[in-house]
């Protein structure tokens, strides 16, 4: 028998009481003898290391039970043959109210000691050093943070976007004009000349050349088909001015009113209003004529009323809207009626509405557009 | 160590005994280290160990007239102990804010109390490491098996005397007991 016992063997040997088959091996084999022997003192020690334990704690507290006190050794201490309830309570008094503690008496002295600060204490040159140093420092920074080339070198280059939405708010007045003669007395009333979109002359109040080698017809800049007030006056003038002698007004560029270039108003251009760069007041420019349509960009599909889809009713609703600078839509009026509650269904829709702007020369402008917003059950 | 071999005393005579039981005060000074010692290996918590002592005492004491001399004293006062070790921790897991109450016992320090003897520093240091190892493995065993396991490594019981505590068969006292050290020498090879 040359083979080894397992572990296991080992193990069953120690615990059926050296009864086994192994025996023989057991006596033949030093390897296994080794192996048993080492598992066994392993045992053994840990005998040993209890029984000495358990002595010392048994002795600790000198609860030997000597002929005197043993049997008061059966009478459990009151304190662990305490029900579990008080003892609970007990814990649960102590973690909310705590017994106060005796006044702390301080038998202790203060003593001087050495000084903390390292092996050769505060010394005069290391601050003076120090200081020195920290001073270079600081001055060296300054130096070069004074330096304009650096200063060029360091700025810092980003680009700035302004925000969409912080935009500042467009004046509602798109269009305008003013003029005027370089006259004492302030514009005269007067009906508005024809919009046109090429001014030639402008109109005058008051005309100071009388012969003219060419007549054409004064006009002011603005889209051709806009509506202009209407003034039931014979001469050329402001439109919103009072009555009175007539004058070309205190503006300058010709034209009427306080202005300057042209125009009727106390704008700037050759429109008609308090505005600049032509049109009329705050007349809105239409579709066409250089002014490019906007365009839908967010849509919301009008809800059908209650009424409506009841009475299956069908159309179409007109909506006359301004769709402003920033593309939203602005007063919007109804201009073909469906009724049955589609109308006001149609207005709360475009309202959501948002536009890519129209825009003339690149910039966005308002529009007054139609807006058709059809209803159809499937 | 003196008195532990005199508890180590033959036991059966039925004289002895009776003699014992009649003076009893002699009966506990005998046995009490040795009961303690099974309570303090078996519940490492030197309070509840002297509590379950007493416990054992006085239900020897009330039944010191039944018993008949048919195992010997030795096995009689391990079984109450055995059947207190039981109870008590059943009736732990009710009791689990007590160990809040006094101080913990530190179970990891039975190292330090190996026995002199040891010839080197290295030779010290390797029985620590055994006795932990070994200690560390009986806390994990289950209650039969840590109870087997003791009765025979640390009391030297033999097959009876350990089945006769136990109330076990023969049988399973073994497998009991294989099971443990089988458990135990894994904990060792582990630490090798």
């Amino acid at each position: 028998m040359n083979r080894h016992l397992t572990s296991r063997a080992i193990t069953s040997f120690l615990a059926s009481f050296g009864a086994t088959n192994d025996d023989r091996h057991l006596r033949e084999c030093a390897a296994c003898q080794a192996e048993l022997a080492s598992f066994q003192s392993s045992l053994a020690l840990f005998r040993d290391s209890i029984r000495h334990w358990s002595e010392f704690e048994e002795h600790r507290n000198a609860m030997v039970s000597t002929t005197e006190n043993h049997l008061d050794c059966f009478i459990v201490s009151a304190s662990l043959d305490e029900p579990w309830y008080r003892d609970f309570a007990a814990n649960l008094r102590e973690a909310v109210s705590p017994a106060s503690l005796p006044p702390l008496e301080v038998t202790s002295r203060p003593i001087p000691v050495r000084e903390i600060w390292g092996l050769y204490g505060r010394q005069k040159k290391s601050w003076l050093l120090s200081l020195a140093f920290q001073t270079l420092v600081v001055a060296v920074l300054f130096a070069t943070a004074s330096n304009p080339t650096v200063r060029q070198a360091a700025r810092p280059a980003f680009d700035f976007y302004v925000p969409l939405a912080m935009t500042a708010p467009k004046p509602k007045t798109q269009g305008g004009g003013g003029g005027g003669g370089r006259s004492v007395l302030p514009p005269s009333k007067g009906r508005l000349p024809k919009p046109a979109l090429k001014q030639f002359t402008p109109p005058a109040a008051v005309t100071n050349n009388l012969n003219p080698k060419l007549t054409v017809d004064p006009s002011i800049v603005a889209p051709p088909d806009m509506a202009l007030p209407q003034i039931a006056l014979n001469n050329d003038g402001d439109s919103l001015a009072k009555l009175g002698t007539f004058s070309n007004g205190p503006g300058s560029g010709g034209g009427v009113g306080s202005g300057k270039d042209g125009g009727v108003g106390p704008g700037f251009g050759p429109g008609a209003g308090p505005g600049s760069g032509g049109g009329f007041n705050d007349a809105l420019y239409r579709l066409g004529a250089g002014v490019s349509a906007p365009v839908l960009l967010y849509k919301v599909e009008p809800d059908y009323s209650e009424e409506a889809r009841k009475a299956r009713h069908q159309g179409t609703v007109v909506l006359n809207a301004v769709i402003d600078a920033t593309g939203h839509v602005a007063n919007p009026q109804v201009v073909r009626s469906l009724g049955l509650g589609l109308d006001e269904k149609a207005l709360e829709a475009v309202t959501k509405w948002r536009f890519k702007p129209a825009s003339k020369d690149g910039k966005p402008v308002a529009v007054t557009a139609e807006i058709l917003v059809t209803f159809h059950l499937l | 160590m003196q008195r532990i071999l005199v508890t180590d005393r033959a036991p059966g005579a039925a004289e002895t005994c009776a003699d014992l039981l009649r003076d009893f005060d002699s009966l506990v000074r005998l046995y009490r280290p040795r009961i303690f010692r099974f309570m303090m290996a078996s519940l490492r918590d030197r309070e509840s160990a002297e509590n379950l002592t007493q416990d054992c005492f006085v239900r020897a004491y009330q039944a010191r007239h039944q018993f008949r001399g048919a195992a010997s004293l030795t096995t009689w006062l391990m079984q109450i102990a055995a059947n207190l070790i039981r109870d008590h921790e059943n009736s732990r897991r009710l009791k689990f804010w007590r160990r809040h109450l006094g101080a913990v016992p530190d179970f990891a320090g039975l190292s330090d109390w190996i026995p002199d003897g040891q010839s080197s520093p290295e030779a010290a240091a390797a029985a620590r490491e055994q006795v932990e190892a070994v200690w560390s493995a009986v806390r994990r065993l289950s209650e039969r098996q840590r109870t087997v396991f003791l009765l025979r490594f640390v009391e030297e019981m033999d097959l009876q005397e350990i089945a006769a505590v136990t109330g076990m068969k023969e049988g399973t006292v073994k497998s009991h007991l294989f099971r443990a050290l089988q458990a135990v020498r894994a904990k060792l090879e582990d630490r090798k």
